[in-house]
């Protein structure tokens, strides 16, 4: 029998096994369901389609500032509905009922609930000056046309010589949001690997399994199906991101950079991280026999992937430093910080390909050494197996 | 031993062959195993790891997924197909260990102290489907500490003692070529206590057994009884495999 098709057989199981667990699953939709929601939320929060600003007039008020309020109002980018409060209305009672945003009192005192806003207060001082301007000018004698040429307002255009910084924030807090997502999902999936090694073992089923495969089979297999469920949850959580990205685009907030080449990037890095990582969460699973005793083997990897994280934050503000420039391209570290480089636009392609194969290239090594590992300490019960003592062990 | 045919454990020396050749992975595979520590996934439906098994041994998923519900049902398990394994009782447990040792259908069946922790009905049944296994052609391979089902049993037997065998063959030849001879006396009365040199109580309930070397006074160990009580039975038997055992571990 080909041992490659062994090799499937023991990554479908895990997969499916895994995959159909009912905690796995609730985690899972719980997850995406967060993260759709997000997007929705973030617009409503923000507003979406913000509502009109109504401003109530009591008392005494120049002419045409009804008409004026809500033409300044469009002139700034609000929508401004004058309401006219009679004498006898509690004007601050409707404040704090919150049917109108502001109260203009006789023409000169400005009342808010709690908040005031600097912008509605922007437009009634200009609409006040406007009304009263327009009214002197009136009393000298002024055609309207000749009033209408003194409002004429001054346009100026803006420019700016750099490109809008949103963009950028927006492409650091995706870079920032991929790294997490990196970490998280290479330790969880990882931690799988090791759980799922530590059962075959305190189960006794390795020996069964054992009697119809090798332990690489076993070994390559595991990590191989594991690892096709975390893609499989990654691209969710992913697609779920992105949609929900594009809800929350309906409120003006820039999205840009939760686009599909990030997606893309943290896919393609997952692999390279999990598999390195993989193989050493075997490796010092193998070395336990039972669950209660696996925290303190998980040190090790944990060990080694939080600076690579932490260095992978420091990079989201920092791109180009030292450190994490030489950070990205060292094998066990480069799954989590060059795709924040790559997202801000600070590495090199020289600095990628460097990384990317130098991952794989270590990846490869620690397939040889979690094997190795693996072999020797899979068949043996009991107390914790040393790391060396599994590695000798192996070579008989 | 049995781990060696596995490759589980690497000889000091020496190899396995099966009908002449090396036993390689693809040979294993057509052998049946059941280690002596049981061992499936608890979570995992019985039918489903099953035929995970089958397959990785080799099988279809339709020669696969038959031979499990075949060998289910001869083991009593038919309708627990869907039952995940931590449902089962001990007793059923065992018989899915059994029923994946036997899914691919093996030429050669290796089972590691079959009959530990089973009750005498579970024995019975055991038995029955081993002897059945044996005449449909399949050699079965097993290590018990229980020997009088291993008389009961085998044809063949070894008897291993810190890793040497000391003692192999066909149980008939073996008992044939033994010098030592199987006493059994029955004295009315009190229990018969032998006052021999050389003679030694093995069993005393009802009647007395002693095992003695074939060249033993008879007349005097007939004389000894008769001295306690009227002696109602007096009759040579083969020794029992147990008495090989004593006689082969003894140093």
């Amino acid at each position: 029998m080909n041992p490659w098709m062994q090799v499937w057989l023991l990554a479908k199981r895990e997969f499916t096994e895994r995959g159909r667990s009912k905690p796995f699953l609730v985690t899972m939709a719980l997850l995406a369901v967060v993260i759709l929601a997000v997007g929705p939320i973030t617009n409503a929060l923000s507003g979406g389609e913000p509502d009109a600003t109504t401003v109530g007039l009591v008392g005494d008020q120049p002419g045409g500032i009804k008409d004026e309020l809500v033409l300044q109002g469009m002139l700034l980018g609000i929508e401004i509905e004058v309401e006219t409060i009679a004498e006898t209305d509690d004007f601050s009672q409707m404040l704090e009922d919150d049917d109108v945003d502001a109260v203009l009192v006789d023409g000169e005192e400005l009342v808010f609930y709690d908040n005031d806003s600097t912008r509605v207060t922007a437009i009634v001082q200009r609409s006040l000056d406007v009304v009263n301007t327009r009214a002197v000018l009136d009393d000298l004698g002024l055609s309207d046309d000749e009033i209408a040429s003194v409002e004429e307002p001054s346009t100026v255009t803006v420019t700016t010589i750099e490109e809008s910084g949103t963009e950028d924030e927006a492409r650091k807090a995706a870079a920032f949001f991929g790294a997490i997502i990196l970490y998280i999902a290479i330790i969880m999936f990882g931690q799988f690997v090791a759980m799922g090694t530590v059962e075959e073992k305190q189960n006794r089923v390795v020996e069964v399994v054992l009697s119809r495969v090798s332990s690489w089979q076993v070994l390559v297999g595991k990590v191989a199906g594991i690892g096709l469920l975390g893609l499989v949850q990654l691209t969710i959580i992913a697609g779920a991101a992105y949609i929900s990205a594009q809800l929350a685009d309906l409120a003006d907030i820039d999205v840009s950079g939760i686009g599909l080449p990030i997606i893309a990037s943290v896919l393609f890095w997952f692999v390279l991280g999990y598999t390195f990582y993989a193989f050493l969460y075997a490796a010092v699973g193998s070395t336990v026999s039972r669950q209660e005793d696996l925290q303190g083997a998980l040190m090790l990897p944990i060990a080694l992937i939080l600076p690579g994280y932490l260095l992978a934050i420091a990079a989201v503000e920092n791109a180009d430093a030292v450190v994490p420039r030489v950070a990205s391209l060292l094998p066990m570290w480069a799954p989590f910080v060059m795709p924040v480089r790559i997202a801000s636009g600070s590495a090199q392609a020289w600095e990628v390909a460097v990384a990317v194969i130098g991952s794989a290239a270590g990846a490869l090594v620690l397939v040889w050494i979690g094997s190795r590992v693996y072999r020797g300490a899979l068949l043996r019960t009991g107390t914790k197996v040393k790391l060396k003592d599994a590695w000798k062990a192996a070579a008989e | 031993m049995m781990r060696v045919i596995f490759d589980l454990v690497h000889p000091d020396r020496g190899e396995v062959t099966w009908n002449g050749a090396p036993v390689d992975a693809e040979a294993r595979l057509g052998f049946g195993y059941m280690p002596e520590e049981r061992g499936l996934y608890p979570k995992m439906k019985v039918g489903d790891q099953l035929v995970h098994f089958a397959r990785l041994s080799g099988l279809s998923r339709a020669e696969a997924t038959e031979a499990v519900h075949h060998w289910l049902g001869v083991l009593g398990l038919g309708d627990r197909v869907d039952a995940r394994l931590e449902e089962l009782s001990h007793g059923n447990q065992q018989r899915a260990q059994l029923a994946a040792a036997l899914a691919p259908n093996p030429t050669l069946l290796v089972l590691d102290e079959p009959f530990a922790g089973l009750d005498p009905i579970g024995v019975d049944s055991l038995s029955d489907t081993l002897r059945d296994l044996a005449s449909a052609g399949v050699t079965i391979v097993f290590s018990s500490h229980q020997l009088d089902l291993v008389e009961d049993v085998c044809e063949d037997v070894a008897i291993i003692v810190e890793g040497r065998v000391v003692l192999a063959g066909r149980l008939a030849d073996i008992k044939a070529a033994s010098t030592s001879r199987r006493l059994s006396i029955t004295v009315d009365g009190a229990p018969w206590v032998p006052d021999l040199p050389g003679v030694e109580i093995i069993e005393n309930q009802s009647d007395a057994h002693c095992v003695v070397p074939d060249d033993a006074p008879v007349a005097e160990i007939l004389a000894s009884a008769q001295r306690q009580g009227t002696v109602t039975s007096f009759a040579f038997e083969p020794p029992h495999l147990t008495d090989l055992f004593r006689e082969a571990v003894r140093p």
